[in-house]
């Protein structure tokens, strides 16, 4: 692994980071596009696709409304698709399941980071309060500016940190499972579809959408068996 | 040119309309809790403001008291608030009372919070990602990731520049764009398709998912649904993320210690 690779991750986790909320808002930092791309800077798109992809169904619980408080995916999964990627196309459950445990806490670390950039954004608003009060427009777009800065520094710092601890855990994980490895495979999408399920009720369990969640339901189970068959 | 009988009158285009278009993709960029969105909507309407510096009746006075003003409390769905930027600069050009636009702004932040959040937080972006799982459970590979960013991002971008220009066009009698029959129906039919694309992906991507023995399909079906059913027990005392992250670590120290 190059400094250059490391360096090419944390660039497409702060990118996924910004896109939350600072810009341009264009669902680049949904898991299954950031774990896609932070796989395919270190060589291993397929594999980022699909870590990306089981961190999308934990994502399906949280739906970026205003100021509430909602966890960042963009950085989490674009350090968990390099890393899944580090394991040469290899689907070891083991360092998948570390990987999950690292980056499920680094989207919730990312939450509570959105909300510092925030307090910093709203210090620096006071300070300019008597330029927005006569209408500077200068002092408008160094705000602006100025929020994007402190965003991509928040996300690209929380991408670095996590692809380090993540290959320690993922490392040490593999390397000391003694499990059948299936536990592993179980619980970790398990615990994903779990998540998505009840998101999907709490979504769609009401009203007319409820029949249309059910249909798709019965025709998911069968796309499944099919697959399975195939 | 010919025009239509019962056309509606020929708007000018804004001045400054394609940078205030750029300029709302950052209108979070500065987002605080007791502004929300006001600092970014002032930027992104600040190029449909200078108007009123360059010909309007109370020249750089004017355009920077409009400024002032609209970096006030602002709060509505990121893509939807280019109806109120639109809206609220056609209406500071056209001389509108200060009162009228503040009212204007007040008025606009809960039926366009609501609006979008249903149409697109809850509808749209479900959606979406649905159609990207199914893609990647059929093995689509990095088409899933195509499709997904160029269907979702066809609406978002829409969104943004018929809100500016409905808004524009509109003035303070906004409301009227809110009630367009296009959008009502996208409202009516985004939950229903988000909801059977979202209930087929999940169980499909069972079908995908690399598991070593067959088995392990029917017990993380179980799993899912017993986890499921465990999170909603928790009635909000903890979130799937945390839940799941919690999980997850326990199964770790099991895998290790075993």
């Amino acid at each position: 692994m190059t400094v250059a690779s490391v360096l090419a991750v944390i660039g497409v986790g702060a990118l996924a980071g910004l896109d939350l909320v600072s810009v341009p808002q264009a669902m680049i930092g949904r898991p299954l596009v950031a774990g896609f791309l932070g796989g395919a800077v270190v060589g291993g798109p397929l594999a980022g696709l699909a870590t990306g992809a089981v961190l999308e169904l934990f994502a399906f619980e949280t739906l970026p409304v205003g100021a509430s408080r909602y966890p960042d995916w963009g950085p989490a999964a674009a350090a968990a698709g390099a890393l899944a990627a580090l394991r040469g196309g290899v689907w070891d459950p083991a360092w998948m399941a570390g990987i999950m445990v690292v980056a499920l806490l680094a989207a919730w670390l990312g939450g509570l980071g959105l909300m510092l950039v925030r307090r910093l954004n709203a210090a620096q608003i006071r300070s300019r309060e008597p330029a927005l009060g006569r209408g500077d427009a200068g002092a408008l777009a160094a705000l602006v500016f100025g929020g994007i800065a402190r965003d991509f520094v928040r996300a690209g710092i929380l991408t670095g940190v996590t692809f380090a601890v993540g290959e320690r855990v993922a490392r040490h994980v593999a390397a000391g499972w003694r499990a059948p490895r299936e536990l592993a495979d179980v619980a970790v999408l398990g615990t994903a579809l779990g998540v998505a399920l009840l998101s999907a009720w709490r979504l769609f369990g009401q009203g007319a959408a409820r029949r249309f969640l059910a249909v798709g339901t019965v025709a998911g189970v069968a796309l499944a068996a099919g697959l399975l068959a195939w | 040119m010919v025009k239509r009988p019962g056309a509606a009158p020929a708007v000018p285009a804004a001045p400054g309309f394609r940078t205030a278009l750029a300029r709302l993709f950052t209108i979070q960029a500065a987002f605080t809790y007791e502004r929300m969105l006001g600092v970014g909507f002032a930027f992104a309407a600040e190029p449909l403001l200078r108007a009123l510096r360059r010909g309007g009746p109370g020249g750089e006075g004017a355009f920077r008291a409009a400024l002032a003003r609209q970096s006030g409390f602002f709060n509505a769905h990121p893509y939807l608030a280019a109806l109120a930027v639109g809206a609220v600069a056609r209406a500071e050009a056209d001389g509108a009372p200060p009162e009228r636009i503040e009212r204007l702004r007040a008025a606009l932040v809960g039926p366009l919070g609501s609006l979008g959040d249903r149409l697109i937080w809850a509808g749209w972006l479900p959606a979406c990602a649905a159609v990207a799982l199914l893609m990647v459970a059929f093995g689509a590979r990095a088409w899933a990731v195509v499709v997904f960013l160029a269907l979702y991002n066809v609406v978002h971008v829409w969104l943004r520049v018929w809100g500016l220009r409905q808004g524009w066009r509109a003035g303070v009698g906004v409301a009227g764009a809110l009630a367009a029959p296009g959008l009502q129906r996208s409202l009516e039919l985004v939950a229903p398709v988000a909801a059977m694309l979202v209930g087929a992906a999940l169980p499909a991507l069972l079908g995908w998912y690399p598991f070593r023995v067959r088995w392990e399909v029917p017990v993380a079906a179980g799993a899912a649904v017993l986890f499921a059913a465990g999170v909603r027990l928790l009635q909000g005392r903890a979130t799937g993320l945390v839940t799941a992250a919690l999980a997850l670590a326990v199964v770790v120290g099991v895998g290790v210690l075993w």
